[in-house]
């Protein structure tokens, strides 16, 4: 592959060139390079294993990548602890959720809206999440823990949000989750896209994530195979037949 | 029966300072995980800066809970960020016991070398009031010890539960990876953590030292209780510590009184046994979260 090629005419927000981290030894990214293009829906896709994961923790400072480059929002990134990298405007909703789960739904948006970055919007993003997840509103005094799953996985979004992001990274939001459920999570991923957050979405339902997203990236053992729009993937025989089930 | 409620109100006010003495073992253990076996030295050191502040400058010992509990606070702040950050990032979590095991060693004799052997105490002029309750007695400097002990773990309560600070505690301890996802700079806060828990170590050696005769080698005693007071009441809370060290206190005096001063270890362990067999969280579980 000659480079990615650009998701859309804007100057992309992230940068990803040449990624390459192992866990001891064992190579789970290797040379990964793709954008995230500034107001669009960028999908990251592929089986289990691929490296996607381990991307997006390099990219939010979480890991600490062994070799590459990543610039977001104009400014180089990589070997900024995580907490830095939250203050540039990056956050990323973790796989698994994470909630802590002996905190309140209300404790668990305010440790994330104590950033530097979005201390003075406090008040506004309270209102925010709590007017786009009327459930958590409802819940807010009660412990994460005691959440069913879909509501966890919108506080984990929420808590992301009170950051006052510019890229929203969503890692693996609609896993474990009722059909019903990954829709509604779907319809919002649009809504904050709508709302002007940019989104890059970590998925392994490939339907759904290829439907939304303007632009998306095939990842296989730790390097991008295939990209493409969302579209042209969806009817792309080779990813058909590897991820979609169709022959 | 006097002597039965007597002795029970003496076993709770020594429970008062236990807890006191063992919140901050308590607490970098719920937030970091690390059994820290140079808590009792933070204790004893608490107990000779006191003792110095007294005999130096006049202040009274509850006084210097203040500068002594500062002081402690950037020695538990530079501990964390030195020789416990190394051990962690360059070997695990379980190397730092071996490494705050060789460090209570090292500090105990350091502060023998400076203070010399000898058994202190500190006494200011109320050492020798009591106050009599109908048939009781009670000591004046313990009740103002149990009075500051609770002053302060009510303080700590607090700072967990309403500031940005504690929660942000909280959240590391839960979720560390999540937390600095959240903006919190995780390093920080545990060096924060060690400092908050030196620092109620150094302030509870302070009120130690008016109640208790205490020496160097006493380090060893005071790591004991802190770990006998988190498994009597589970680790992390303040809640925790509180009824660990109270039910620690009663033991302590209970044996002593019945069975013999010489026993009181013997029946601590005994206990100690009983509960990691029955019920290992200790009495109030983990509030911190079973992550741990």
């Amino acid at each position: 592959m000659a480079g990615p090629v650009q998701a859309s005419h804007l100057a992309p927000l992230l940068e990803v060139r040449g990624l390459a981290f192992d866990y001891g030894g064992v190579q789970a990214v290797q040379d990964c390079s793709f954008d995230v293009s500034n107001g669009g829906i960028t999908a990251l896709i592929g089986g289990n294993g691929a490296g996607k994961t381990t991307s997006v923790l390099s990219v939010s400072g979480a890991r600490r990548a062994r070799k590459g480059h990543i610039r977001f929002d104009g400014a180089d990134i990589l070997g900024l602890p995580a907490h830095e990298v939250v203050e540039r405007g990056l956050a990323l909703v973790p796989e698994g959720r994470l909630v802590f789960e002996q905190l309140s739904v209300h404790e668990n948006l305010l440790i994330a809206g104590h950033t530097a970055r979005s201390r003075r919007r406090l008040k506004d993003n309270l209102d925010y999440v709590y007017d786009r997840f009327p459930r958590l509103q409802e819940r807010r005094q009660q412990n994460a823990g005691s959440l069913s799953g879909g509501e966890q996985q919108m506080l984990a979004i929420g808590r992301g949000l009170m950051t006052s992001p510019k890229l929203l990274i969503l890692d693996e939001p609609s896993l474990g989750l009722s059909p019903i459920l990954v829709s509604t999570i779907f319809r919002l991923i649009r809504d904050l896209h709508n709302d002007g957050i940019s989104i890059l979405l970590v998925e392994q339902n490939l339907h759904q994530a290829l439907a939304i997203a303007d632009y998306a990236y095939v990842l296989e053992k730790g390097r991008v195979v295939q990209s493409g729009t969302g579209h042209e993937l969806l009817n792309d025989p080779k990813v058909k037949e590897a991820y979609l089930g169709v022959a | 029966m006097t002597l039965f409620l007597q002795t029970t109100l003496n076993g709770l006010m020594l429970g008062g300072i236990y807890a006191l003495a063992a919140v901050g073992f308590s607490l970098i253990f719920g937030v970091i995980g690390i059994v820290n076996l140079t808590h009792g030295v933070f204790v004893i050191a608490g107990a000779y800066l006191a003792l110095l502040f007294y005999t130096e400058l006049g202040l009274d010992p509850l006084l210097s809970m203040l500068p002594v509990g500062a002081l402690l606070f950037a020695v538990g702040w530079v501990y964390q960020r030195t020789i416990i950050d190394w051990a962690i990032s360059r070997a695990s979590v379980e190397a730092s016991l071996v490494v705050t095991f060789g460090m209570a060693m090292i500090l105990r004799n350091l502060l023998q070398l400076w203070f010399g052997p000898d058994v202190q105490t500190i006494t200011p002029f109320y050492s020798f009031f009591s106050i009599s309750l109908g048939p009781f007695r009670v000591d004046m400097v313990r009740l103002v010890a149990l009075g500051s002990s609770m002053v302060l773990l009510l303080g700590l309560t607090l700072l967990l539960a309403r500031t940005h600070f504690g929660r942000a505690m909280r959240a590391v301890a839960q979720q560390p990876l999540a937390a600095a996802l959240s903006g919190l700079n995780v390093k920080r806060i545990h060096a924060m953590t060690f400092g908050v828990s030196a620092a109620l170590a150094g302030a509870s050696g302070a009120i130690i030292g008016i109640v208790q005769p205490f020496s160097a080698a006493s380090e060893v005693a005071w790591t004991l209780n802190a770990f006998m007071v988190v498994v009597l009441g589970g680790v992390g809370s303040p809640a925790g510590a509180l009824v660990g060290g109270l039910l620690l206190g009663l033991i302590n005096s209970y044996t002593a009184q019945y069975f013999g001063p010489a026993l009181t270890q013997a029946a601590m362990f005994l206990v100690l046994v009983l509960m990691l067999l029955l019920r290992p969280t200790g009495l109030l579980g983990n509030p911190y979260g079973e992550s741990r």
